[in-house]
């Protein structure tokens, strides 16, 4: 049987007199896309930290594909590529002078190094930028510089710490296409992020951790179908009078869209689609469209976590 | 081991001192020529000669290791220092490297600017003397070896340090200090007997007189305490550079 990618077994850090990590159980199989979500401060950067050997664990085992992460060190480091949030480079450098440093430190002899610096960085789209100072590049290139350093050494599990943070849409769309090519290639993603649509979008299982506590381990499906409440928004012409949403009290309207827009909620349960057809129709609204809100793993951790607003 | 590694970082910090070249091998020649003319030209004509050597003689060693000194603490102290404060000493954390190729490439990356510069200020400063080398082995091995004890001390330094002032509190109170009254200037023999015994108290001072013995086969100190010391100093703070980052402190969280 194949060992699990990740194997953490009652894992605790304590900071001084704070406790980040409560003796959490994770795993993750290999060629996984694996989500890691929870608040600021509630464990996640912690948790890949000690995965990649920034932190030293208080207690509990970590293996990564059968190797311990403490007693095989060396082994471990090597199946681990880590992309951390902060642009944590040698300002000074020159990016490809980094990228060949960075798979010297992984052992990789110097002419083997090059090559594979040189393949990455025109997958990154770097090429053209290998010999500019890290200072020089934009927000963007530094966050795909970020990836190529973690990947020089060919990890087989890629930890990505809030990848997409501050990039506009079509980076974040380019990244996502790579890290999905990539997890297709074999490498098991471990993902932690801010967006939840994104680790919907791209998670075939997520964790969720909160104040140092796994909460929630399923596939991103089945935590979906945990969901009790659907949230649709309903266009309208010429707006809603207070009749109408009176009539939708139900449901807990609240206008928006310059007065054409309603968004409803309601239980699945007890209510379907249909009885709130029935009830716009009879309120004598005109429905142009209705569309469910996208963000639906938001709303699976708000209701774990009893927390508002964004993870 | 992971000899690679340890090549590549040996490498790296030697890259990244000879990248700034201007700020690094140039400055201590620029201060060498200076105390050369200050107190070689216009003040050592006033100084009769010490131990039979001329003025210029006796200062060009201890101008040498006052260069070996601060090019080996500096090369250290700035680039583990640095490292944290950018956040890119996870480059080497995360790899494949143990703690000891780490430390011990590190460290060599700051003999090897100490080397650099001492050898750049001799060459420059001993033809105003016509200085020979009389005991090469030894004044390699006194270059070397202090480069070591002080590129250790700057790695301590750099990982304790939490701010810049922190940085420069050991180089401006202890290290300048104790490197000004080491001998570089004068000979022990010059100082009333309590100001002597104090500054035998300094390690310095048996650091500059080992190189001035390779140099001109004349010091203050005998050759076996200053090689011994030199050692053991090395020794224990390389042993407390280890255990320093193994524990992680300041380093990992």
């Amino acid at each position: 049987m194949t060992a699990p990618a990740i194997s953490i077994q009652g894992l605790s850090k304590q900071y001084g007199d704070l406790t980040a990590l409560h003796g959490i159980d994770l795993e993750v199989q290999p060629g996984e896309f694996f989500g890691l979500l929870g608040p600021n401060g509630a464990g996640k950067t912690t948790t890949i930290n000690i995965l990649a050997g920034l932190c030293v664990k208080t207690a509990g085992t970590v293996q990564l594909f059968g190797h311990d992460l403490v007693r095989e060190y060396r082994r471990c480091r090597e199946l681990v590529g880590l992309v951390p949030q902060e642009f944590n480079f040698d300002q000074f450098v020159r990016l490809r002078v980094m990228l060949v440093f960075q798979g010297g430190f992984f052992g990789i002899p110097t002419p083997e190094c090059h090559r594979r610096v040189d393949e990455i960085l025109r997958t990154l789209d770097l090429d053209d930028k290998k010999q500019s100072q890290m200072r020089h590049l934009s927000g963007g290139m530094k966050r795909r510089a970020l990836i190529a350093r973690a990947l020089v050494h060919r990890p087989q599990l890629l930890i990505l710490d809030e990848p997409t943070a501050g990039v506009d849409v079509d980076l974040r769309k380019a990244l996502w296409a790579l890290l999905r090519e990539l997890n297709a290639a074999g490498t098991t993603i471990l993902l932690t992020t801010h967006y939840l649509e994104e680790a919907e979008a791209l998670c075939d299982r997520v964790a969720i951790i909160d104040h140092g506590r796994i909460i929630a381990d399923d596939s991103t499906r089945n935590l979906l179908n945990t969901l009790t409440r659907e949230t649709i928004i309903v266009t309208t012409t010429g707006g809603l009078s207070e009749t109408s949403l009176a009539g939708l009290a139900d449901y807990d309207p609240t206008v928006n869209g310059g007065g054409d827009e309603v968004r409803l909620s309601f239980d699945k349960a007890s209510t379907d689609y249909n009885a709130v057809l029935r009830t716009l129709l009879e309120g004598g609204i005109d429905v142009t469209s209705i569309r469910p809100v996208d963000n639906r793993l938001e709303q699976v951790f708000l209701q774990l976590t009893g927390r508002q607003g964004k993870a | 081991m992971n000899l690679i590694g340890f090549r590549s970082l040996l490498f790296r910090e030697c890259h990244r001192f000879l990248r700034l070249w201007n700020q690094t091998l140039i400055p201590p020649l620029v201060t060498a020529a200076l105390y050369l003319l200050i107190f070689g030209y216009s003040l050592g004509s006033r100084i009769r000669s010490i131990d039979g050597l001329s003025y210029l003689e006796f200062l060009i060693p201890g101008l040498v290791m006052m260069s070996v000194i601060g090019g080996s603490y500096a090369n250290t102290s700035t680039s583990m220092y640095i490292s944290r404060f950018q956040g890119h000493i996870a480059e080497l954390l995360v790899s494949s490297m143990s703690n000891l190729e780490i430390v011990l490439a590190t460290v060599l990356g700051g003999v090897v600017r100490g080397l650099s510069v001492g050898i750049c200020v001799a060459a420059v400063t001993m033809p105003f003397a016509n200085i020979v080398i009389l005991h090469f082995w030894t004044t390699l091995f006194f270059i070397v070896a202090v480069a070591f004890v002080f590129s250790c001390a700057g790695f301590l330094s750099g990982i304790w340090a939490d701010d810049f002032e922190r940085l420069s509190v050991f180089q401006t109170y202890i290290l300048t200090p104790l490197t000004y009254l080491g001998g570089v200037f004068f000979s022990v023999d010059m100082l009333p007997p309590l100001w002597r015994g104090v500054a035998l108290a300094n390690p310095i001072l048996y650091f500059i007189n080992g190189l001035r013995y390779g140099f001109l086969g004349a010091s203050d100190v005998g050759i076996v305490s200053a090689t011994a010391l030199v050692c053991v100093v090395g020794v224990v703070l390389f042993g407390a550079s280890y255990a320093v980052f193994r524990s992680g402190y300041h380093v990992k969280t």
